[in-house]
């Protein structure tokens, strides 16, 4: 089977280590493969953060430019950041307030690569559920309401009730059913 | 019963060390080695073992207690990242003359970019300057099984044995199936021989000889480790081009020639860098025209192979001397030769407009920056205000970005902070000029390299002011508690030594305790602190800006939240974006002002302090 390449990226303190973990977990739960790379130290204050998540039988745990199926972005600029590693066709789920996404400069390419993209107000979907910094469960629920992934909304969700620590269960929850509804309005 | 996790490479790594059957672990932690000690606490609680783990209060300190734990028949281990080995060399090089008893395993993880590390400096060389073997994992499932092997050799050949996982490995992920652990009853006993154990240099000229005999022996070894150390050559077949290969760009190159279905290229893969398996690589060279030489972080292997015309790597100019061999430079570096070659070069990647348009979008750079409520932040703040023009010596740690607020000029190695300080002093003092110096250090950093540095200031004199930063955890690692705070590497009691005891135990006579979140009090005891270092009876003084962090602790850090708004009185004087920094403060163009951004913000409320206008208020 075809290895599938996973880019998540944003800013330090997002929560990109938390959503990978998810993501890993959903993956090994439906019995692929896992291989990842995270990112720690100095630049997880508040820098530019990249998690690459490999399904498949590989050895190396970093996508290569140009090879990546999906890009999960909490953060416009970040996403752009990290076009590079898509590979034609490849998915995109940005969290931006910019009712212009795609950048009209970026829209051409991405187009031209056909790079389908989409984009929701995570920010404003985790802060009006009371949990303002939890932008990363929203985006996973969108993410999951289209079912292009390998891994759906309810392997996501059974790996969120699991692994959230118990104080953030409900919260979580909450807030990654928010996202996955409004994916489902589109 | 087999269980199935997702580990880190680090965790692979601890687990590996708990089925070897380790017994003592120390560390000091240091990105990226400082999961290895949590995961081997969090594997052994839930196996039920009596593993003795710390946090030592330096590198040195932590490799010579799991060496005086080998010598008891124990076997033990030590984990830190490559420039911690530095701090560590003076023991590694005596300890591979006296050998061990139990296996001794020094686990000191690379980082090539570097991400979080103030050299790319190259772990396999240190081992070969200890003359201790190292070996050199290529995924996080290999440097499980890797831990066991360098037990196995140190105990056989009683010699400590490094491994050394790049930062791809620590922290990869991959899922790892493991059973039960069983647990090792070794006890401790210590048989007496001063002529090794505190061996004078006739006796270490012996030791020097058996040390030699070791290591050809373990060479042999190497040669036929089959399972680590290995090439796919067909018997009898010649090829144009072979790939000689360790650790990460394995994985990576292996990667690729299964993705391109690529059988024309043989690969060499050396798990064992020294004692290098020579006969094993003179085999793979002749059957090859050329060899391309793809390892991290320098050239090792490459100045090991004899048949020089045939080398193709950095030394030829065909692989980047410096920075991260990530997979797109490798597979760039690989076309390259291959085109050179006249060989079928893989697909090319046509990835020059995207890049481009990243180039043109001119995305906002984002450096790293202290966390919104971050007291250190507040402390700089005061610093740069009270003492604009001092020259401000720095340390390792989160606190380097003070450099983001101007607050921090020089940053050499850990302690810098105080010895630069008076290394500063005493040569402008020398030509009769009173230079302001303001000295920063954190907690961990004091506890680790401070105070030898301390004590030499005030012993010969030397005049600054040393604020050491005490946000009682060990920030930029992921909160390891410091000695400061009585807690141990397992979660149990330990004594607490408060930082102002050794400051005092140094010599200092001026010690005061503030609040960095009250800059007022913080900018009143900076101004003390000058006139005291000014003072003819006056000398060192040292100011503990004591105030939890805020990721460590978020309760403790903001016990009374204060949301602020910005109101129109701000004139965009950016002063509070300049000086102060806070990544929730922004620049609102269509509002023409300062404005917060919401999802960040911790409400801390320093920034109200900040604004000359007082435009940042509390709601």
């Amino acid at each position: 089977m075809e290895t599938i390449n996973i880019i998540l990226s944003g800013l330090g303190g997002q929560g990109i280590l938390f959503m990978t973990r998810v993501l890993a977990q959903a993956a090994l739960d439906k019995g692929f493969n896992v291989m990842g790379a995270e990112t720690h130290g100095m630049a997880q204050r508040g820098g530019s953060v990249v998690s690459h998540l490999r399904l498949g039988e590989v050895k190396n745990s970093l996508v290569r430019t140009g090879t990546a199926h999906f890009l999960l972005s909490l953060e416009e600029n970040e996403g752009y950041r990290n076009l590079p590693f898509l590979s034609q066709g490849a998915r995109m789920y940005v969290n931006t307030n910019s009712r212009h996404f795609p950048r009209e400069e970026a829209k051409e390419l991405m187009d031209k690569r056909k790079i389908i993209y989409r984009s929701i107000h995570a920010g404003t979907i985790a802060q009006e559920s009371g949990a303002p910094r939890s932008s990363n469960l929203a985006l996973l629920g969108y993410f999951s309401a289209f079912d292009e992934g390998p891994i759906g909304y309810k392997d996501i969700k059974t790996t969120i009730d699991t692994i959230s620590p118990k104080k953030f269960k409900d919260i979580n929850l909450k807030i990654f059913e928010a996202g996955y509804r409004r994916g489902k309005n589109f | 019963m087999v269980k199935q996790e997702i580990l880190l490479g680090n965790g692979a790594i601890a687990l590996g060390l708990l089925e070897a059957g380790c017994q003592v672990v120390t560390s000091y932690p240091g990105t990226p080695s400082s999961e290895i000690l949590p995961e081997v606490v969090r594997l052994m609680k839930s196996a039920n073992l009596d593993t003795y783990v710390e946090w030592s209060t330096n590198e040195k300190v932590a490799l010579d207690n799991a060496f005086a734990a080998s010598i008891t028949g124990k076997r033990a281990a030590c984990c830190m990242k490559q420039v911690g080995l530095n701090v560590a060399a003076d023991s590694l090089m005596s300890a591979a003359y006296l050998g061990t008893v139990g296996g001794l395993v020094i686990i000191s993880c690379d980082d090539p970019g570097p991400h979080s590390s103030q050299t790319e400096q190259d772990t396999r060389f240190m081992a070969r300057l200890a003359k201790v073997p190292v070996l050199d994992p290529s995924d996080p499932q290999e440097a499980r099984e890797m831990v066991g092997l360098a037990m196995d050799i140190s105990e056989e050949f009683k010699i400590p044995v490094i491994l050394r996982p790049a930062i791809r490995v620590s922290h990869a992920r991959q899922n790892i199936s493991f059973g039960p652990i069983k647990k090792n009853d070794q006890k401790a006993s210590f048989e007496k021989n001063p002529q090794r154990w505190a061996a004078t240099p006739r006796f270490r000229l012996v030791l020097h000889g058996e040390l030699n005999k070791k290591l050809k022996e373990i060479g042999k070894k190497f040669e036929d480790l089959s399972k680590y150390n290995f090439h796919n050559l067909e018997s009898g077949k010649k090829y144009l081009l072979g790939i000689i290969a360790g650790g990460i760009p394995y994985s990576v190159v292996r990667d690729f020639l299964s993705e391109e279905h690529r059988t024309d290229i043989p690969v060499l893969k050396i798990a064992t860098p020294y004692p290098f398996p020579e006969s094993l690589a003179a085999e793979f060279m002749s059957a090859c025209e050329r060899v391309l030489v793809i390892e991290e972080t320098d050239t090792f292997i490459e100045y090991l192979l004899r048949d020089r015309e045939k080398v193709m790597g950095r030394l030829s100019g065909h692989v980047p001397s410096e920075g991260e061999l990530v997979p797109h430079v490798i597979h760039k570096l690989i076309n390259h030769v291959l085109e050179e070659l006249n060989l079928e070069p893989f697909q090319a990647d046509d990835d020059h407009e995207v890049v481009q348009l990243v180039k043109d979008l001119q995305l906002p750079v984002r450096r790293p920056t202290l966390c919104p409520g971050c007291p250190e932040r507040a402390a700089f703040f005061a610093i740069r205000k009270t003492r604009p023009k001092a020259i401000f010596t720095s340390d390792i740690g989160c606190y380097t970005l003070g450099l983001n607020l101007g607050a921090v000029d020089t940053v050499l190695d850990m302690g810098a902070a105080i010895t630069m300080a008076s290394g500063f002093y005493h040569s402008f003092a020398q030509d009769a000029v009173e230079q302001p110096i303001v000295a920063t250090i954190g907690d961990s950093t004091f506890f680790h390299s401070g105070t030898t540095g301390l004590l030499n200031a005030v012993y010969n004199g030397a005049r600054f002011i040393l604020v050491i930063l005490d946000n009682l955890t060990t920030a930029m690692t992921g909160m390891q508690p410091t000695p400061e705070l009585g807690i141990r590497a397992d979660g149990s009691e330990g004594k607490a030594i408060p930082l102002e005891r050794i400051v005092a135990g140094c010599g200092v006579d001026f010690i005061e305790v503030v609040d960095p979140y009250n800059i007022k009090k913080t900018i009143s005891l900076l101004k003390k602190a000058i006139k005291y270092v000014k003072d003819p009876n006056g000398g060192m003084a040292v100011i503990i800006a004591r105030h939890p962090c805020v990721i460590a602790y978020p309760d403790k850090a903001i016990p009374e939240k204060k949301k602020v708004t910005i109101t129109d009185d701000c004139t965009e004087c950016n002063i509070c974006l300049e000086r102060f920094e806070c990544p929730a403060l922004y620049h609102d163009t269509e509002l023409g002002r300062v404005n917060i951004n919401r999802e960040i913000c911790v409400d801390c409320g320093v920034c109200i302090q900040v604004c000359p206008k007082g435009a940042i208020v509390e709601i």
